[in-house]
């Protein structure tokens, strides 16, 4: 078998990143995913997915227990404990997408944080730090290890196939596994990965996450009891390669002395407003664009007048979906997010309840909506763009266009639209001690002493919330 | 009919379907009319009384069997940390029961993990056509879930059930593909399939609604598929282990209400399920089994090893153990390398167990050279002959030394159809050759009860006490008319 030493040099490079090579903008870039990814993750910890991988998870007994976000008096032995919290994470599809395309962070904080709760060496926020950048920095190598990966996919939900990769790595980084060890955490983590995409737009999409949160901690726990898988994994295309159509892997490399250059200084991440999948984001901008063009200019706007809704948006199969009869299969169709835009003027939380879906005014829009595909609009979330046109039965057309919505890589969120988000989310949960705390620790997350503090604050939910929630079925 | 009664009411629908978009009809089918939807029905349909006595026979044979090789693979190094890691990282738990070790209980899936990983711990366990491994991904996960069920254990013949549902729809599923038919070369098949098959047999298990059947099933593929270069490492066993694990919870999931793609078996341009696993894939529905359904098993038997190693193996070693025969005959009563000039070796081509020198007892494990020589030497291929002294062994390094290998164009990579011919040339010119069409354990070839037994008495002997062994056998025997399978689950440590 070929062996380029790929793996062998991930399995170094995992081993030898420290400290003092995390840089201020990666730093700062990583701590702004980690408070949105806290906050979809207790803002998720009230879906029926969640409840589901809940109760199912407490079947499990172990002496070492971890935090489950959100939950006040409920710990899970820490494999699970990432698996729901994972969950949680993805349950609204409201978290970090990356470019090549994945959700990076829901596949690791959650593995790193029930470690961190669990380990004798009490990790630092800096600890956390690095090793959640290491989580990172491996799902953002190994997308770039194929043409394929940079296209919105159609085989493997990503996440599934990078995600437990990166959190094996993360894992085996806090773990502070030898270099043998990291390769075959890596190797073992192979063996967990890729889940087919048919089940995006379904309640068990969040399980990806989940998974693969906890396939990839439980990957690093096996390699340092010993085990062994194929250390050429990443070089073979009978290994890691069999996820992708076509496959060019390649080394990693840290310097001893000097800079190392992390992948998240050059490509950010996108933050979502929308609990929706990351296309919809576009259509929804351009859609309240057109709508505003339409407000403007129209006297008496009623969008009854409205004959026919155009959108010109990327081939995606999985996200056009005409009808959604689901909240999962509403996060992933352009024209139900299209449609939510024009009638509420906005697209939040409540626009994916059962309630807000089954309005008859928007199921009459929905019918208007017609979707087109533009040769020159590529399914890659770095170049695509949608268009949306409203025609009216005056037979006026008011259009506009979204390149770059905002949250996206290339337009951040401001820090303050970040944390806004965030305290949304998280005061859904937590009471406002719990919220402010968290954003403090975060924030000052380089100077924090033992990062498992994280978890005390998890877990400061507000008793009204929680009462509340348990009447409720499920 | 209730079969006929749809098919009547079928075209009515689609009638009305005709004042929608008429493309919109012709995107989304009938939602009962899917190859998911037949899947979950099947496995919510099937009884007891749909199991033929051939089909009966030859499962329980296969329990036999891989009981067996889940008890000796017990005293392994794999075994041993994977149980070690359910330990550690959780509790003992009260529930289901560990093989081989008296006391040892864990959650039902960590249960399922450990045994499954035991049962391919030594790549000792069944093969079928298609290529996989069926029982090792099924029979842990009905024993954990059975130890699991809180009043009643389930009857022997609803536990067999629940068995062949995992078996059938793990044959089903591989039929789906052309790239199924021969060793694999990307995804370790059942990793593929077998968590599917656990997730049926699971589903049965837990009388599952047809549409709970379904979501298992959708739910288990995303846990579904592991690559091909993790075989022949230490890891491969967990591939068992986790096809096991991962089904049971995907049917434990979709009875607490998860639901997944209704459309996972069924081909979505665009949105790849199940078939995003396979080059070439073309589902096709289950038939109902009041429909005059058929079980694979019934069409195509089971190959049982003699021997732990890859299947592949044993067309070699009975080739060379052939010629060790005729070798013993002309000269001194044993095989010794220096009478050995060279060794060619024809068969098919598969990287992954083509292997000059293995380094580990995983790898020899697949390795044609490897095996090959064994049997050369030996006469045979034994548990013993994979232990670390014995890989060492001086004469194995020096014929392995001498080994080429070739791949004749006559012969696939195929478990149906390949052969293994051994050529041995002597020091002082002579030729001997030997070949394999059919090695005794195929499926064209089965082992006799005896043999079948024979295996089970040394496997399980390892561990278990001769009562214990002696009545595993009687259990299993007759296992179809026990009211309980509790005598079954309680004498597997």
């Amino acid at each position: 078998m070929l062996c380029k030493g790929i793996t062998e040099s991930f399995g170094a490079a995992i081993h030898a990143l420290n400290t003092t090579k995390l840089t201020d903008g990666v730093i700062s870039r990583s701590k702004r995913m980690m408070l949105d990814t806290l906050g979809v993750g207790l803002i998720g910890s009230r879906t029926a997915v969640f409840n589901k991988a809940l109760m199912y998870s407490q079947s499990f007994k172990s002496d070492e227990r971890s935090s489950v976000w959100g939950k006040s008096q409920i710990t899970l032995p820490p494999p699970f404990a990432a698996f729901v919290n994972g969950i949680a994470v993805h349950s609204m599809d409201f978290d970090d997408t990356w470019h090549p395309a994945t959700h990076p962070s829901g596949a690791v904080l959650p593995a790193l944080l029930a470690l961190a709760e669990t380990l004798p060496s009490r990790p630092s926020g800096l600890d956390l730090l690095l090793a959640f950048n290491v989580g990172i920095e491996v799902q953002g190598r190994l997308l770039r290890f194929s043409r394929e990966a940079f296209n919105i996919p159609e085989r493997f939900h990503p996440p599934s196939v990078v995600g437990v990769m990166g959190s094996a790595a993360a894992s085996a980084k806090l773990l502070a596994l030898s270099p043998a060890e990291c390769i075959h955490a890596l190797a073992i983590a192979a063996s967990s990965a890729g889940a087919p995409l048919a089940n995006a737009a379904t309640q068990t999409k969040p399980l990806h996450i989940g998974n693969a949160a906890r396939r990839g901690l439980e990957a690093a726990q096996l390699a340092q009891m010993g085990l062994e898988g194929n250390p050429a994994i990443l070089d073979i295309p009978s290994g890691f390669g069999v996820y992708y159509k076509d496959y060019s892997p390649s080394a990693m490399t840290v310097p001893a002395s000097g800079d190392f250059k992390w992948m998240l200084e050059d490509q950010n991440i996108a933050v979502k407003r929308i609990p929706a999948h990351l296309g919809m984001h576009w259509v929804v901008d351009a859609a309240l664009a057109a709508r505003a063009k339409l407000e403007n200019t129209a006297r008496n706007f009623d969008l009854g007048q409205i004959r026919r809704v155009i959108l010109r948006v990327p081939p995606s199969k999985y996200v056009d979906c005409p009808l959604p009869s689901t909240e999962h299969q509403a996060r992933h169709s352009f024209q139900f997010n299209a449609s939510s835009a024009l009638l509420d003027n906005k697209v939040t939380v409540s626009s994916f309840s059962e309630a807000q879906m089954n309005r008859p005014a928007l199921k009459e829009l929905l019918s208007k909506v017609k979707v087109e595909t533009p040769k020159d609009n590529h399914p890659s979330f770095d170049k695509m763009y949608c268009e949306v046109e409203i025609e009216t039965d005056q037979g006026q057309s008011y259009a506009a266009r979204c390149d770059t919505f905002y949250g996206h890589w290339r337009k951040p969120l401001s820090q303050e639209d970040l944390v806004d988000k965030f305290s949304v989310n998280a005061s859904s949960v937590l009471c406002s001690e719990g919220v402010e705390g968290l954003i403090d620790v975060v924030g000052n997350m380089e100077r924090v002493r033992e990062c498992s503090i994280l978890g005390s604050y998890l877990r400061l939910t507000s008793s009204q919330q929680e009462q509340c929630y348990s009447l409720q079925r499920l | 009919m209730i079969s006929t009664l749809q098919k009547t009411i079928r075209p009515v629908r689609a009638v009305r379907g005709l004042h929608k978009s008429a493309v919109e009809v012709l995107k989304r089918p009938d939602p009962e009319d899917t190859v998911t939807a037949s899947y979950g029905r099947f496995i919510s349909e099937v009884k007891p009384q749909h199991l033929s006595s051939l089909v009966l026979h030859r499962s329980k044979r296969m329990v036999l069997d891989s009981i067996g090789v889940g008890l000796i693979g017990s005293t392994t190094d794999v075994f041993e940390l994977a149980l070690q890691h359910c330990q550690h990282m959780y509790a003992p738990d009260d529930i289901s029961s560990v093989y081989g070790r008296r006391g040892s209980r864990l959650s039902p899936t960590l249960a399922a993990f450990v045994n499954g990983v035991a049962t391919h711990s030594m790549d000792f366990d069944d093969t079928w056509h298609p290529a996989t491994h069926p029982s090792g991904a099924v029979l842990p996960a009905v024993l954990a879930l059975s130890d699991m069920m809180p009043n009643s254990k389930p009857s022997g013949s609803d536990f067999l059930l629940a068995f062949n549902v995992g078996i059938e729809i793990q044959g089903r599923l591989m039929r789906f593909s052309h790239e199924a038919h021969n060793i694999p070369k990307r995804f370790h098949p059942p990793s593929v399939v077998g968590t599917m098959g656990s997730a049926a047999a699971c589903a049965r298990l837990l009388s599952l609604d047809h549409s709970q059947c379904s979501h298992a099933l959708a739910i288990a593929a995303s846990l579904s598929g592991a690559p091909m270069a993790n075989a022949a490492t230490q890891s491969k066993p967990l591939h068992i282990g986790n096809a096991s694990r991962l089904g049971l919870e995907a049917a434990l999931l979709a009875s607490r209400g998860l639901k997944a793609s209704p459309l996972v078996l069924d081909a979505v341009a665009g949105v790849a399920g199940f078939d995003a696993f396979y080059e070439d894939y073309v589902p096709e529905p289950l038939e109902s089994p009041n429909d005059g359904h058929v079980f694979l098993l019934e069409e195509q038997d089971m190959g049982f090893k003699r021997f732990p190693a890859h299947l592949g193996m044993h067309w070699v070693a009975d080739a060379a153990a052939s010629v060790h025969t005729l070798l013993v005959g002309l000269g001194p009563g044993t095989v010794s390398p220096s009478q050995v000039q060279d060794i060619l070796l024809r068969v098919p081509k598969s990287k992954y167990i083509n292997r000059p020198f293995p380094e580990s007892e995983h790898e020899a494990r697949h390795s044609f050279q490897f095996n090959a020589c064994s049997a050369l030497l030996d006469g045979e291929v034994t548990v013993q002959s994979f232990t670390p002294a014995a890989l060492r062994r001086p004469d194995i390094l020096a014929l392995l030394s001498r080994v080429r290998v070739e791949h004749p164009h006559d012969n696939p990579a195929n478990f149906n159809s390949m052969y293994g011919e051994v050529q041995v040339t002597l020091v002082e010119g002579h030729i001997l050759k030997g070949r394999c069409d059919t090695f005794y354990g195929h499926w064209r070839n089965p082992l006799t009860n005896e043999s079948l037994r024979k295996k089970f008495r040394n496997n399980a002997g390892a561990v278990l006490r001769s009562e214990q062994v002696e009545g595993l056998i009687d259990v299993v025997g007759g296992l179809d008319t026990l009211g309980d399978c509790r005598d079954l689950l309680s004498q597997l440590q």
